[in-house]
């Protein structure tokens, strides 16, 4: 592989941990809710996508139009029905992180489970412009390059909602200080609520995205929760540029370690860089701006 | 316009205010003095609805009972609160605490009002509109903390020790700055330590120790009554 091949691929791997770090980040951060369910409802997604491509005249790239916002119902149901009475009855923070981890633990294989009915424990994917295409002279698959266009650009229209808007501006609010919040106007249960479902949203994004040149299983979702998590813990918690950039960070990482020394070392390489960020920089590699 | 009707707020076993009884007049400017402990952010937290306060309270705003109304409804009542430790969103620009502030229904129609009468008081959040509050100094960011609650387009605007760990110089501009917001008609409810000065800018006052109000009058009766002197100045009556 040449260089530029190797930085397109690792852009292509990197757009993905991007956005769906981005969607962690905003459960985490603003909900306060810690999702080890997060990689489960990205392969839901994906799943999800595999069958609406299939649908009479549907293709990926219309089937977001329906994933997309399906993720968001559905983040906003679990927050409801299964989050909202633990926020409820937490009485502090940490009783809050606790039950919440549990809870998504077992929502994990409940989700898991579904899934396995229904598909099966194969491998699964589907054939979606699987073309060459020229660029930088070299040769990429059409569907990597549509899948590293369609990440930056929805992580960057989350993002502009996010601080471009006062609805958007009003939701990072109550990831600073949920007391002012209230003070302001704000229904924090409420942006609780819609944060946790922008979250899946973005998590349904990356699901349909890692679809399009990805195979993926029914039980593969703990890789991806813990990817997105140790971007969102490299670009800092809550922080939403630093999620994009590490998520490009590491992609680069992951795709050069397995093109230049060994496949084998991938994991190890991101969990390197993981302890390293933990050990010198607990606040992130940009600081703490939300 | 404002008035309170047996308060009480307890945490668990422990009674922070009992039965307490309160009005402010429409424009007036009002303060309550007391030590640390008195009960005086429970008072204004159960005015914002933070704190739930015993049954047979009532709180009402020209007749209105705000009792029972969630917090984040209280702005559009017309009613903003100035918490202790100023509550700025550290993380944002001035200008994005300015725009929250302006988050309520009510406030939306005189925004751009609201913000040209602040940066008119604050001439320094208007140059440092895109800074992030938390890296300003402390009086920048109760500036930035009364800006905000300015900005809901309050009828009746509520602090808690905003001279609280300030430099006196700093101290002074902010009462001034205060003292323009009274006089553009808003009325003032005012917690305070700092005695001399909150007398100069109240027009009438309470007296709260641990949970009870002990004493209330116009500022200057305040000013000569014997506990409020052996209290807060330190002077024997
Ligand atoms: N969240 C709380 N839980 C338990 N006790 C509290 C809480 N908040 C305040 N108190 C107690 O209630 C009393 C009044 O507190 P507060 O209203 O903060 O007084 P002040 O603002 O006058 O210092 C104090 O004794 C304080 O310790
Ligand atoms: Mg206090």
């Amino acid at each position: 592989m040449t260089l530029t091949t190797t930085l397109i691929a690792g852009l292509v791997l990197g757009g993905t941990y991007a956005l769906v770090a981005m969607g962690l980040t905003l459960q985490y951060g603003i909900a306060r809710i810690m999702n080890l369910a997060y990689g489960d409802m990205i392969i839901t997604a994906a799943f999800a996508a595999f069958v609406v491509q299939a649908l009479p005249s549907m293709n990926p790239l219309t089937g977001l139009a329906i994933v997309v916002p399906g993720g968001f119902i559905f983040g906003y149901l679990v927050y409801v029905f299964l989050l909202s009475p633990l926020v409820k009855r937490a009485p502090d923070k940490a009783t809050l992180e606790v039950d919440s981890i549990l809870t998504t633990f077992g929502l994990l294989f409940v989700i898991q489970g579904v899934l396995l009915v229904l598909f099966g424990s194969n491998y699964t994917s589907y054939t979606f412009l699987n073309v060459p295409v020229s660029i930088f002279g070299t040769t990429v698959a059409a569907n990597r390059l549509i899948a590293l266009v369609l990440a930056l650009t929805i992580g960057l229209m989350f993002y502009a909602l996010l601080t471009r808007t006062r609805w958007g501006t009003a939701l990072r609010a109550v990831a600073v200080s949920p007391q002012s919040a209230k003070l302001v106007g704000i229904n924090t249960d409420r942006a609780a609520a819609v944060a946790f479902a922008m979250g899946t949203a973005l998590a349904a994004a990356g699901g349909t995205v890692i679809s399009m040149y990805q195979t993926f299983t029914a039980t593969g979702g703990v890789v991806f929760t813990m990817k997105a998590l140790i971007v969102v813990i490299m670009g800092g918690v809550g922080n939403l540029l630093g999620a994009l950039t590490a998520g490009l960070v590491l992609g680069i990482v992951e795709t050069t370690v397995s093109t230049y020394l060994d496949p084998g070392l991938t994991l190890a390489a991101t969990y390197t860089i993981f302890l390293a960020v933990l050990l010198w920089r607990p606040e992130g590699l940009f600081g703490r701006r939300v | 316009m404002l008035t309170l009707d047996a308060l009480s707020v307890r945490y668990g076993k422990h009674i922070a205010l009992d039965n307490v009884h309160l009005r402010v007049d429409p424009g007036e400017t009002v303060v309550i003095l007391g030590a640390n402990g008195a009960g005086k952010s429970s008072l204004l937290k159960a005015i914002s609805g933070l704190v739930t306060p015993e049954p047979g309270v009532s709180i009402t705003l020209d007749g209105h009972e705000l009792a029972g109304v969630a917090p984040h409804r209280i702005p559009d009542e017309g009613i903003a609160l100035v918490p202790e430790g100023r509550g700025i969103f550290t993380a944002l620009t001035v200008d994005e605490n300015l725009a929250l502030g302006a988050y309520s229904r009510r406030a939306r129609a005189g925004e751009a009002r609201q913000r040209d009468f602040i940066f008119d008081l604050f001439p320094r959040l208007a140059e440092r509109r895109k800074q992030i509050a938390g890296t300003m100094s402390g009086g920048e960011q109760q500036m930035v903390a009364i800006g905000r609650a300015l900005m809901s387009n309050p009828r009746l605007l509520m602090l808690d020790e905003p001279s609280l760990g300030l430099a006196p110089v700093v101290v002074g501009e902010l009462f001034d700055a205060l003292g323009r917001i009274g006089a553009s008609g808003v009325a003032l409810l005012l917690v305070e330590q700092n005695v001399t000065i909150s007398l100069e800018l109240a027009a009438r006052g309470y007296l709260l120790e641990v949970g009870r109000v002990v004493g209330e009058g116009s500022a200057a009766e305040l000013k000569e009554d014997p506990a409020v002197r052996q209290a807060f100045l330190g002077l024997n009556a």
